[in-house]
């Protein structure tokens, strides 16, 4: 979503996770659908650019859950289908609208110890790095291997032991620039907000769809 | 090995999790008392490492995936404890920011890889290692140990995958979560693990872990010598735990008495494909929204949820043709940084 | 300011630093020289407590650092504000997910306000130029932008003492001559400069004194930087140039020869 409409990221963990939970939880269809209209209605609000970058993991992962569950009745190729693309969708609208740092911030707003969340944090921004230096590791391999190259998987172990020590050596090093610059391992929460109007809206709408999942429930039993 | 969401009923997921509960507590304790501040990244990297490996995976029948897991290799760099973290992160960072294994499913998956794998893997490991102790023996037990890991790991998925249709269903019979029985989901998952990812995963390992002794051999974790007891409890623990976890889903859910299982065991065995005619609402499949209205609710409800829907779709469709045009038009400038 | 006592140090069994005595006074401009691998990264890691020495002492301000010492959060933090490290890779050193939060880094690890934080961190992406940059990933920067990056997550902690790593290394001459210009402003500002750098050309300019290592990891000559540069036997005792080195004119004018005749 865009800056103007930032919602505070400790809501929209809760929320997130609320409704994800209520997804697995129904086994009503309405609901079911409600709830997918809801995210695509949010997901409507987003930028194309982040739009497309969610569709394309939930779509596949969609299409796949279809494909594997075709053979076995309709209620749950149908229904599981629905409630993955929605959980999904709902999973991935979430590090697209909110701030890496503000998501730690909410990790630590619920008391997940400093050493989960440095090692999720290290972790993050290595995958990038480790990624890059990995692709330039194999394309100077290619470069190098003429021919046939029988060795291979040899020099794959090669790259891969290289990339760990390396690694291991600039992440220390980073963990000193860290502690240079006054960390100490321990997370901040986050700053004290106050709630906003959005804010209040976005609490409003999910407490509303929590109560719909119980009257719904009602109904149908 | 990612379960996905909406595959496993929220009880086997809240059982899965209250399992990781300890299993996390103790490794954070152990890891912090046993590790020097400065040497808290490479739990990091770990996790990068295994983030990496598992991206490298293939869709297996039964809705879930193939591929290594580096997990025994990083409990043998840096001790279980430390592995077990560093494979949950990993897992995390797929379910929160790429889509791959579920939210709720998150503990059923660490349980998987970040528990089973790397404890399983190790202890095995070092077991065989301090019976052999040469440089042979060592290898040997690299092998045997992430090898077992890994496909205790697929087992324990295919368990849990398995025992979903047994104990959920509908009062129709229709199972409500994963549909595929013990007999489809263990050959589904165990097949190509003991074919192909385990190899993978053992080959890997072994190399790797040469790799780093030759050139770095300080960086590997001086375990305690192993006592044969440890392996032995570890593996009662896993044997009580599989059962436990059945029937803890099985009362947490309150649906299943113990005799009514076995109805439900002979259930399972019919043949898949039942058609939803016995569904409670009655409602087909055909289309979604038939003629705008959803059984349950009000037809006005229906009807604004129907017009969001179409509004939402349009928009996202816009705005996703947009995107696609601008991507080519600015394709030079979005290039990563080498 | 800096007091260095008869330190050594050893890794894994390799001596970094042989009985190395250093003062530093505040206001100085100071460069560590000496070939690769004698041991001046280790003894900027030692200034920053990063670490500890095997005997001898290091005293900052008076106050002894040791391992304990900086157990104490708070005691560390007020270390870490008084001195700056810029680290030779920049890479390791970027961290955050734009650079507006890397250079916001330390100041909100001090506990500033987000507002004051947020006129600091402006200000200085001002100052360095780097003002398009405000979301921009550091990853994504050029090799002069990332070294600005680092030295502005440095500066926005207002130290009292900045140590660069061979800062002038791996940029565009463009660059080095801007670095080289704001170390100098820097220091007339009152800020203690520590640099260890190889080159000859510059060092003169961000430095008065000039600490000169040898391959023993042991300090072979600690004097005037101009006077340094003119003594070539000196030089080559340290294996820091060969017998091709030379100045003309008594400047501080070097250069390099071809090696093939």
């Amino acid at each position: 979503m865009n800056q103007k409409y930032q919602i505070h990221p400790v809501l929209k963990v809760i929320f997130t996770f609320s409704l994800v939970i209520l997804l697995s939880f129904s086994h009503n269809f309405a609901f079911v659908m409600t709830i997918l209209v809801y995210t695509l209605f949010s997901l409507s609000l987003m930028k194309g650019n982040q739009i497309l970058a969610i569709l394309k993991i939930s779509l596949w992962v969609s299409l796949f859950t279809f494909i594997i569950l075709l053979p076995s009745n309709k209620y749950s190729s149908v229904m599981i289908t629905v409630k993955v693309f929605t959980t999904v969708t709902t999973i991935n609208m979430l590090p697209h609208s909110t701030k890496w740092s503000s998501i730690t911030g909410a990790f630590k707003f619920f008391n997940i110890p400093d050493i989960f969340i440095l090692v999720l944090d290290i972790a993050i921004k290595y995958i990038v790095m480790l990624g890059n230096h990995a692709l330039q590791l194999i394309w100077a391999l290619k470069l190098r291997s003429i021919g046939k190259n029988r060795d291979k998987y040899q020099s794959l172990s090669g790259i891969a032991g290289n990339l760990f020590i390396k690694s291991v050596e600039m992440s220390k090093e980073m963990y000193s620039a860290m502690e240079c610059r006054g960390f100490n391992g321990k997370y901040i929460t986050l700053e004290k907000k106050r709630l906003s109007m959005v804010d209040l809206l976005y609490m409003l709408i999910h407490i509303g769809i929590v109560i719909l999942f119980f009257y719904i429930g009602k109904i149908v039993e | 090995m990612h379960i996905p969401d909406n595959y496993l009923s929220p009880s086997t997921c809240a059982v899965m999790s209250a399992a990781m509960v300890p299993v996390w507590v103790v490794s954070v304790k152990k890891v912090k008392k046993g590790i020097t501040k400065t040497n808290i990244p490479i739990l990091g990297i770990g996790a990068a490492f295994s983030f990496l490996l598992m991206m490298l995976n293939i869709p297996l029948p039964g809705g879930t995936t193939g591929h290594a897991v580096g997990g025994t290799l990083l409990a043998i760099l840096s001790g279980p404890y430390a592995a077990c973290i560093s494979v949950s992160i990993a897992l995390l960072i797929q379910a929160l920011l790429f889509g791959d294994g579920g939210i709720l499913a998150f503990g059923a998956n660490c349980f998987n890889m970040a528990f089973i794998l790397p404890f399983l893997g190790y202890f095995i490991y070092k077991f065989i290692k301090d019976r052999i102790p040469t440089e042979k023996g060592e290898l040997f037990g690299i092998l045997i140990g992430s090898y077992v890991g890994l496909n205790m790991a697929a087992l324990s998925t295919a368990i849990i995958f398995g025992i979903q249709p047994i104990l959920f269903k509908n009062p129709e019979g229709i199972p409500l979560y994963s549909p595929y029985p013990l007999s489809v989901s263990i050959p589904a998952m165990t097949i190509p693990h003991l074919l192909v990812a385990g190899v993978v995963e053992a080959l890997f390992t072994a190399a790797i872990f040469s790799f780093i002794k030759k050139v770095s051999p300080g960086m590997i974790y001086q375990g305690r010598e192993q006592k044969t007891k440890a392996v032995y409890a570890l593996i009662v623990l896993l044997i009580c735990l599989t059962p436990l976890g059945l029937l803890a889903t099985g009362t947490a859910w309150g649906e299943w008495g113990v005799d009514e299982i076995k109805d439900v065991i002979s259930g399972g065995n019919q043949p898949l494909g039942f058609t939803p005619q016995g569904m409670e609402n009655g409602f087909t499949f055909n289309s979604i929204l038939p003629d705008y209205t959803l059984s349950g609710l009000p037809d006005i409800a229906a009807y604004i949820l129907s017009a969001v829907a179409g509004t939402s779709i349009f928009l996202i469709l816009f705005k996703v043709i947009a995107a696609f045009k601008k991507e080519t038009f600015d394709k030079n400038s979005k290039l990563p940084s080498e | 300011m800096i007091e260095i006592n008869d330190v050594s140090y050893s890794y894994l069994g390799i001596r970094a630093l042989s009985h190395i005595s250093i003062k530093i006074e505040a206001g100085e401009a100071v460069a560590i020289m000496g070939p690769n691998g004698s041991g001046k990264s280790t003894l900027l890691k030692l200034i920053n407590g990063l670490i500890f020495p095997d005997t001898g002492c290091y005293r900052f301000q008076g106050q002894e650092i040791t391992e304990n010492q900086l157990q104490d959060p708070i005691f560390a933090k007020k270390f870490h504000q008084k001195i700056g490290f810029v680290f030779q890779n920049s890479d390791t050193q970027l961290f955050c997910a734009d650079v507006y939060d890397e250079i916001a880094f330390g100041p909100r690890q001090m506990g500033l306000s987000e507002s004051e934080i947020g006129k600091r961190v402006n200000d200085l992406l001002e100052l360095m130029q780097l003002d398009a940059f405000h979301h921009r990933s550091p990853y994504h920067l050029s090799g002069g932008e990332k070294r600005k990056v680092a030295i502005a997550c440095v500066l926005s902690m207002n130290p009292e003492v900045l140590v660069l790593d061979e800062p002038i290394n791996e940029l565009d001459p463009r660059t080095q001559r801007w670095l080289v210009d704001f170390l100098i402003r820097l220091n007339k500002s009152g800020k203690t400069l520590i640099t260890s750098t190889h080159n000859l050309e510059l060092v003169p300019e961000i430095s008065t004194r000039s600490i000169l290592f040898d391959e023993n990891h042991g300090i072979l000559a600690d004097m005037q930087t101009q006077k340094m540069l003119l003594n070539t036997d000196l030089l080559i005792k340290a294996n820091l140039v060969d017998e091709y080195y030379h100045i003309h004119d008594g400047e501080d004018h070097v250069h390099f020869h071809d090696h093939i005749f």
